[in-house]
């Protein structure tokens, strides 16, 4: 597919901001920062793990009703979003996206919004605070597929705007743009070599990774985790590739409404059956659960269909360092298993 | 909630606020977005540049959008009748209301009416509670739940020093050297800075924790005293005597800063770490480490909670505590200071706004002239001479026909507080009883009028936390149907009893009017509180950034006072009848009365099947297997459950977290009250297990009250 110049990411926005809703990451009054409906003037270049939510919100809600039953007939409630563009998502959080998308690929209520939507991505150039996607192939570049569109600073007035779907060159349909040459490609090639070699050194994810592959990890380390855990989880609700959810029924009358909501496999009652026995019942075991799907190999989603889901379940996005509370967050944890 | 973007959102807007759950106060984003179909709650995150949250919340501060969910919240004002309640409009409540106050005041004054206001509520309404009691009955009956939690804190820590709050900051945790856990769980009750804890014990911060429970944190400490209920004094005078005894003291900053020492000296020479240890049950040994190592180290700070106040002793606790740290000069400097963890998230605004019937807002003595003259003047109204009743003198005055209406909200007593029985007794018997709430509780539904309450994120007004930062809270989302902020409708009733002392336009307008007349908040305004996230008070005209570090220079008192107390036996220990001590704990997961914890299935879930957790030695004394069911009974009544078998209890102690309506704790529980602050013992009462037949399911609170009835009926 042809590559383009773009003078602005505003130009962009500009142009398919007349058939779909904006959502970009904003600053609020408080400094706080996060995915707003936004208008199509301004461009924020902040990165997404810049917001601690991530944009696994908009396909697989935090809560939402599945299905009603009103006694005699279920009716789905699936959503019907207009179409939408998700404009500035870091490859860490495309590369997560890509992953949700293998995993949900049969759920329809995460299909009607995932089909409705843009993603144009917006390439790092320099590392962000806590993370490390280059040691999990998840950046800093956009990987193959996992966006539409992605822009990717030349100059202060010029882009490299690279087309990776149909999608995407549908969505440019009307605007006239140069195409890229040679030199913008070398230097996004350069650009990003430099991004990769300004990383901290996290020698650390890599022999955590290795030390998890090889089951080496003494098990006193993971109930030493396990008194760390105060099963918050912000961790799971944070991460752009955690999936689980759990339902709860509410009937009013006679209408049955079944919801389901994001899940941690950090609590406790997570995998407790009603026999009260429970497969990961010690906080140490739950620790190494959430770890080994991170990491271990044995977790690479789809093996007779190599594609985005056949990788780490770790994007390298850093959100579950600064958020936990019991200092068991990625680097702290790949830090305790190889000390 | 659903997804952003499900409905043709016109706009969506990220506000930050406060988190409603504990004292540590958390910062956290709700994401609300704007759609033909109204304004709605879609996300939650936490607050990356809060000061001392940082991006963190705990399961709790999580649950948020569960808590405040609009399914089953009251929407109108309800009025109880024969066949239950029945919505009414507000001006028929307001009407009835009025009325029914109008002739309490006549037949009886004003001291037969009170107001029992809310540690959950913000700052102006608590300020607006106060003000009507104190400017529209004319009383001084206005109180809040801190009785049950902190008032020994408050009592004890202004005699020793001069004021009641902790002393120093949350983020001196990761100034100090040395941390001690008094009879707290902070891990599971105020998670976040529990947190601030492991991480400061992961870089090299040394760690005691002083607790009967092996707690997470005891877990993890380098000293775990692990002392027998209800003997933290005798364990504090140990320590003391070892530091005495080794001439470990301060003797400078005694000599500059305190008095009494000679007195202290004297009263503790005649015990030590080993006679301690008969009371105590903690090895001689480990005294001896902890007095060096808390009295040698550099910067050593004290964090306290509910296993210091909740005892019969607990203002001399308080006492202990602070003689502790004075003698050894570990107080106003950064890591260091007397710490109380206090529990509800607004806990201590709801004391600063003099939501307690003897100190106006500011801890400004109702007993002194020139105060009630000031408050007199700034209100334009003649106030009360004397202090009023606290919430559980109004109970007691309610039982002796003495007390007949309560305006009460956002606090369900009748889960919370210690005796049960006697609390339903005395709100059936009171003539008016207005509760004002989210959703229905076991209090409103004693009730006569139930007003439907705006939730934290449905107003504005302010926070404050425990380490004195009042923070800002900001309206997100419209209140579902008729409900109001708790100073509107106050102001409602004051203007149907023809008064205009509560017509405020906004929370701002509330706020400016407290600061005017609260000395610490008086360099406060909403635009500092923005800017600075947050401002500690004593914040005015010396300290315009307030004040993190309390006592710094010199004691609210002038001079600190040691003062000797003596150990008291525990109101009701073990004995052949009762032979297991019961004390209650909380549980991570919930919260307060559970309310609005529960309302989480994610939380609800993580409720253990039984909730009376015992040592393997006494579950096997009395055949028991992990889960069985059992019949727990005290002196007072009983309850039904199951047995969680734990070796974070020792044999002879058995503990219940109190938030479970089904088997309320407060059944069990022991009313001998603290004789300072009538503070109850609820960390203590001696109580028997049985098991019950392996096969039968433990019956609820409200099973066993229905077979009662039966029983009764049948007779
Ligand atoms: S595990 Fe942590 S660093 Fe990895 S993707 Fe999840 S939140 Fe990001
Ligand atoms: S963020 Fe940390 S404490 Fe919270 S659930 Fe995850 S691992 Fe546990
Ligand atoms: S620690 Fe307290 S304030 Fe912070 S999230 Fe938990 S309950 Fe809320």
């Amino acid at each position: 597919m042809t590559d383009y110049l773009i003078d602005s990411p505003i130009t962009l926005a500009k142009h398919i901001g007349q058939s779909r809703d904006l959502w970009q990451l904003k600053e609020n009054d408080s400094g706080e920062r996060g995915w707003q409906l936004s208008a199509p003037e301004i461009f924020s270049a902040l990165r997404s793990p810049d917001a601690m939510e991530s944009a696994k919100q908009f396909f697989f809600a935090p809560r939402e009703n599945i299905f009603q039953f009103d006694g005699n007939q279920f009716r789905e409630s699936l959503p019907a979003p207009e179409p939408f563009a998700l404009v500035g998502v870091s490859s860490c959080d495309l590369t997560a996206i890509a992953y949700q998308d293998h995993f949900f690929r049969d759920d329809p209520h995460y299909q009607a919004r995932r089909q409705q939507a843009l993603l144009v991505g917006y390439e790092c150039l320099s590392p962000c605070a806590k993370g490390f996607c280059p040691s999990v192939d998840a950046g800093p570049g956009a990987r193959e597929g996992s966006a539409d569109l992605v822009l990717h600073q030349l100059q202060e007035d010029q882009w490299l705007l690279r087309v990776l779907t149909d999608t995407g060159a549908r969505a440019l349909e009307g605007l006239v743009l140069e195409k890229a040459g040679d030199a913008a490609q070398t230097q996004r090639h350069n650009q990003i070599e430099a991004c990769i070699e300004a990383f901290p050194d996290d020698s650390h994810i890599h022999a955590g990774i290795e030390a998890i592959n090889s089951n080496s990890v003494a098990q006193e380390t993971w109930d030493a985790a396990g008194i760390q855990c105060l099963s918050c989880s912000g961790c799971t609700t944070l991460c752009p590739t955690c999936s689980c959810y759990g339902t709860s029924d509410h009937t009013t009358g006679d209408t049955m409404i079944r919801e389901r909501f994001w899940d941690s496999c950090l609590y406790d009652g997570f995998q407790r059956e009603a026999s009260q026995n429970n497969p990961a019942g010690a906080a140490g075991d739950r620790v190494r659960r959430f770890w080994y799907h991170k990491f271990s190999r044995e977790f690479f989603q789809a093996s007779d269909n190599p594609g985005p889901a056949d990788r780490y379940g770790c994007v390298g996005c850093g959100r579950c360092e600064v958020t936990c509370p019991g200092v068991i967050g990625v680097h702290s944890m790949m830090k305790k298993i190889t000390e | 909630m659903q997804a952003l973007h499900d409905m043709d959102v016109s706009t969506s807007q990220a506000i930050t606020t406060i988190c409603p759950f504990c004292g540590v106060g958390c910062g956290m984003t709700l994401q609300v977005q704007q759609s033909g179909a109204g304004t709605r709650l879609s996300g939650i995150a936490p607050q990356l540049n809060h000061p001392i949250s940082r991006g963190q919340l705990c399961a709790k501060g999580w649950s948020t959008p569960f808590a405040i969910d609009a399914a089953d919240r009251i929407k109108t004002p309800l009025r109880r009748t024969p066949g239950g309640f029945q919505p009414i409009s507000w001006a028929e409540a307001l009407k009835s209301i009025g009325e029914s106050i109008r002739t309490i005041l006549e037949e009886d004054g004003p001291q037969a009416l009170g107001v029992i206001s809310s540690a959950r509520a913000t700052n102006e309404d608590n300020y607006a509670a106060q003000k009507f009691a104190r400017a529209v009955l004319r009383t001084n009956n206005v109180d809040h739940c801190a009785r049950i939690c902190h008032s020994p804190t408050v009592a004890g820590l202004k005699q020793t020093l001069g004021s009641g709050a902790m002393t120093n900051s949350a983020s001196d945790i990761e100034q100090t050297d040395l941390i001690v856990v008094f009879g707290a769980d902070p891990t599971e009750n105020h998670s976040i800075l529990g947190g601030h804890i492991l991480r400061a014990r992961e870089q090299g911060t040394r760690l005691i924790v002083v607790d009967p429970r092996k707690t997470r944190l005891a877990r993890i400490a380098d000293l775990h005293l692990q002392l027998r209920p209800g003997s933290n004094i005798a364990l504090v005078n140990a320590l003391l005597a070892e530091i005495f005894a080794n001439n470990w003291q301060a003797d400078q900053f005694l000599d500059a800063r305190c008095e009494g020492l000679d007195a202290l000296r004297k009263s503790v020479a005649r015990t030590d770490a080993d006679a301690g240890a008969e009371v105590t049950g903690v090895a001689p040994e480990l005294v001896r480490s902890a007095a060096r190592e808390y009295s040698q180290a550099k910067k050593a700070m004290i964090l306290y909670g509910m296993g210091v106040t909740q005892y019969v002793s607990g203002t001399n606790n308080v006492i202990a505590l602070s003689n502790l740290a004075l003698a050894c000069g570990q107080i106003g400097r950064p890591g260091t200071g007397v710490n109380p963890l206090r529990g509800q998230n607004n806990v201590q605004g709801a004391c600063d706004m003099g939501c307690l019937p003897n100190v106006y807002p500011g801890y400004q003595a109702v007993a002194e002239e020139e105060i009630r003259n000031k408050f007199a003047r700034a209100w334009q109204v003649s106030v009360a001479e004397h202090a009023g009743l606290t919430s559980l003198g109004m109970t007691l005055a309610t039982l002796e026909d003495k007390f007949r209406g309560l305006i009460l909200f956002g606090e369900d007593p009748v889960v919370t507080d210690p005796d049960q029985t006697r609390e339903r007794r005395a709100l059936d018997k009171l003539d008016l009883l207005v509760v004002a709430e989210l959703t229905m509780t076991e209090t409103a539904k004693q009730a006569d009028f139930v007003l439907p309450a705006a939730s934290f994120a449905e107003k504005d007004g302010t926070f404050t936390n425990c380490e004195r930062r009042v923070q800002r809270v900001r309206k997100a989302l419209p209140p579902p149907g008729e409900a109001r902020a708790d100073w509107q409708w106050l102001g409602d009733i004051a203007r149907e009893l023809g008064s205009d002392a509560l017509d405020w336009e906004s929370a701002e307008e509330i706020f400016d009017e407290l600061a005017a007349l609260t000395p610490i908040y008086s360099g406060m305004t909403y635009a500092g509180l923005d800017r600075e996230h947050g401002l500690q008070w004593p914040c005015n005209k010396e300290a315009p950034q307030g004040t993190a570090i309390l006592h710094s220079d010199r004691f609210p008192i002038g001079r600190a006072r040691l003062i000797p107390v003596h150990h008291v036996e525990i109101d009701e220990p073990a004995d052949d009848e009762f032979p297991l001590v019961l004390t209650t704990n909380r549980l991570h997961f919930h919260y307060g009365c559970g309310s609005m914890s529960r309302k989480s299935p994610l939380l609800e879930r993580e409720t253990p099947d039984g909730i009376l957790f015992i040592n393997s030695f006494d579950a096997h004394n009395l055949s028991l297997s992990q889960h069985s069911p059992v019949k727990v009974s005290s002196r007072r009544g009983f309850i039904e459950t199951r047995a969680i078998i734990s070796d974070e209890v020792p044999a002879g102690l058995v503990t219940m977290p109190y938030h479970f309506r089904e088997a309320p704790s407060n059944r069990l529980t022991n009313n001998a009250m603290d004789p300072v602050t009538k503070m109850p013992e609820l960390k203590a009462c001696a109580v028997r297990v049985e098991p019950l037949p392996a096969d039968a399911q433990p019956r609820t609170m409200d099973e066993i009250l229905a077979d009662e009835a039966r029983e009764v009926a049948g007779d």
